[in-house]
């Protein structure tokens, strides 16, 4: 009787009802997935089983709260304001580079405002799609790449701006030729 | 007049030994003897309502079978023996011809969420959902998506309700009045209409893509919902003074005084996952068969969260 309890032991789950038999549902889609990633949850939290991020195996027994991450302003609040700050200045940054005189010399620094939000803008677009679908939690490898893609592709964005600023025509001048072209 | 009665008792004694000996293995004798039942009424009531056969697919998933595909499975209906909502269908079709399809419900009158699913595309509470009377169109019926289903129309809901008490739904407050009920002011209260309501069936929160994609950090529209809720709730809010108003003691003003269990639960929420995977698609607010709208309840969380209200 006490080895056929030990032996069932395995199977046991630690749920909000005291031990009960892991149904079946859950330990086949656990046994069919692919995904092999974990993300700092201990086995002994799974009822032994692997952790997947987003996956059928949950942390903790049912009564257990799910644990928020780590609390930092500067990717929540300041993060968001800065967002919606730059997305609404944008607006004014781009009727003033249309509005500007290209003979003036506040007209290069409209340029450059104007193409480095843009930059930022788009960054901030890109760096929220990588967290929607590729967040490293559930794609380590292609969620590191990508986000050091996004950032180099955005450093070689700004200087590329700079070299197109400094020694050639600029956005503003640029959409502008186009225009009439 | 006895006949009839020993009949019955006979068919129903030979329905109950059906049903125990058949439910694991398969449904057609289950089923034949549902016509039988099913022409027996219709003598009974006589039948000058007309036939109104109706198609239902509805998604069926046994989780005894494992490596069995899911399936849609169809199932006729004449909707003039059947209630006007889905949920109704549901029932008859549950009780004369397939035993074996499961769902949940409870009230029948879209106060306890537990019916809900995805009806014609759309997530709403089978029974306040109307069925469409077409006879060509088929109502197809599927469990709330991108949910891990139990079985058949049943998601697993462990995650929605562990992330629904990560919140800490309910009220925090170091003073509470020593006798008597806390009081709040008219408009107070009228801070959380539009939340409380909430039966949390989690239609919005299985609509939002975002949640899709990240359910196991994003908190979803129901969720945070219920978190302003308790954000909003004034009778947490006088208790703790913050050092600006401890600085100026003298000044009672309430505007001076700050909620710091608001601030705590805000404080929780300053990461990308938790709040700021809300793109503003309103899909929630689409859904609620409640007609509220958690998406403003969220953008309130964030509005607050940016100045620090």
């Amino acid at each position: 009787m006490s080895f056929a309890l030990s032996s069932m032991k395995p199977m046991m789950g630690r749920t909000g009802l005291g031990l009960r038999l892991i149904s079946t549902s859950r330990a086949a889609a656990v046994q069919s997935s692919k995904i092999t990633s974990a993300a700092g949850v201990a086995a002994n939290e799974t009822a032994g089983f692997k952790y997947i991020p987003g996956g059928p195996v949950l942390p903790g027994t049912v009564n257990d709260a799910t644990s928020f991450p780590h609390s930092d302003p500067s990717h929540g609040s300041r993060h968001w304001v800065f967002e919606r700050a730059l997305s609404a200045a944008l607006v004014p940054v781009m009727g003033a580079a249309v509005a500007a005189n290209p003979g003036t010399g506040v007209y290069p620094v409209i340029d450059a405002i104007l193409a480095t939000s843009l930059i930022v803008h788009s960054h901030i677009g890109f760096d929220s799609c990588i967290i929607d679908y590729l967040h490293e939690r559930k794609m380590p490898v292609i969620g590191f790449a990508a986000k050091w893609l996004l950032r180099v592709a955005t450093g070689a964005s700004i200087w590329g701006v700079y070299e197109f600023e400094t020694n050639d025509i600029g956005l503003t001048e640029l959409v502008r030729r186009l225009w009439t072209a | 007049m006895f006949g009839t009665s020993a009949r019955n008792i006979l068919s129903r004694s030979t329905a109950a030994s059906t049903l125990r000996s058949t439910r694991a293995f398969s449904s057609t004798p289950v089923a034949r003897f549902a016509s039988v039942v099913e022409e027996s009424q219709a003598d009974a009531e006589g039948s000058e309502k007309k036939k109104l056969m109706k198609e239902f697919k509805i998604y069926r998933w046994n989780p005894d079978l494992p490596n069995e595909k899911p399936t849609l499975q169809s199932y006729k209906l004449d909707l003039s023996q059947c209630g006007p909502m889905v949920l109704d269908a549901l029932i008859k079709i549950k009780n004369d011809l397939d035993p074996t399809l499961t769902f949940r419900r409870s009230c029948r009158e879209g106060i306890c969420g537990s019916c809900a699913m995805n009806i014609d595309g759309v997530n709403t509470l089978a029974c306040l959902s109307r069925i469409d009377r077409s006879e060509t169109k088929a109502s197809k019926l599927y469990p709330l998506p991108h949910m891990y289903v139990v079985k058949d129309l049943i998601p697993d809901m462990t995650q929605f309700y562990k992330q629904y008490k990560s919140i800490e739904p309910f009220l925090k407050n170091d003073n509470p009045p020593e006798k008597g009920e806390y009081y709040q002011s008219v408009e107070d209260r009228q801070k959380l209409d539009g939340m409380y309501e909430c039966i949390l069936c989690a239609c919005c929160s299985t609509s939002c893509p975002s949640y899709w994609w990240n359910q196991d950090e994003y908190l979803g529209p129901a969720v945070l919902m219920q978190a302003y809720r308790w954000m909003a709730d004034s009778r947490v809010s006088l208790d703790r003074p913050s050092r600006q108003s401890r600085d100026r003691s003298s000044c009672s003003i309430r505007s001076f005084l700050q909620d710091a269990y608001g601030a705590e639960r805000k404080a929780k929420m300053e990461n990308s996952l938790s709040v700021y995977r809300c793109h503003s698609i309103f899909n929630c607010s689409r859904t609620c068969p409640k007609g509220l709208n958690p998406a403003r309840a969220i953008a309130a969380i964030k509005l607050e969260m940016a100045t620090g209200a």
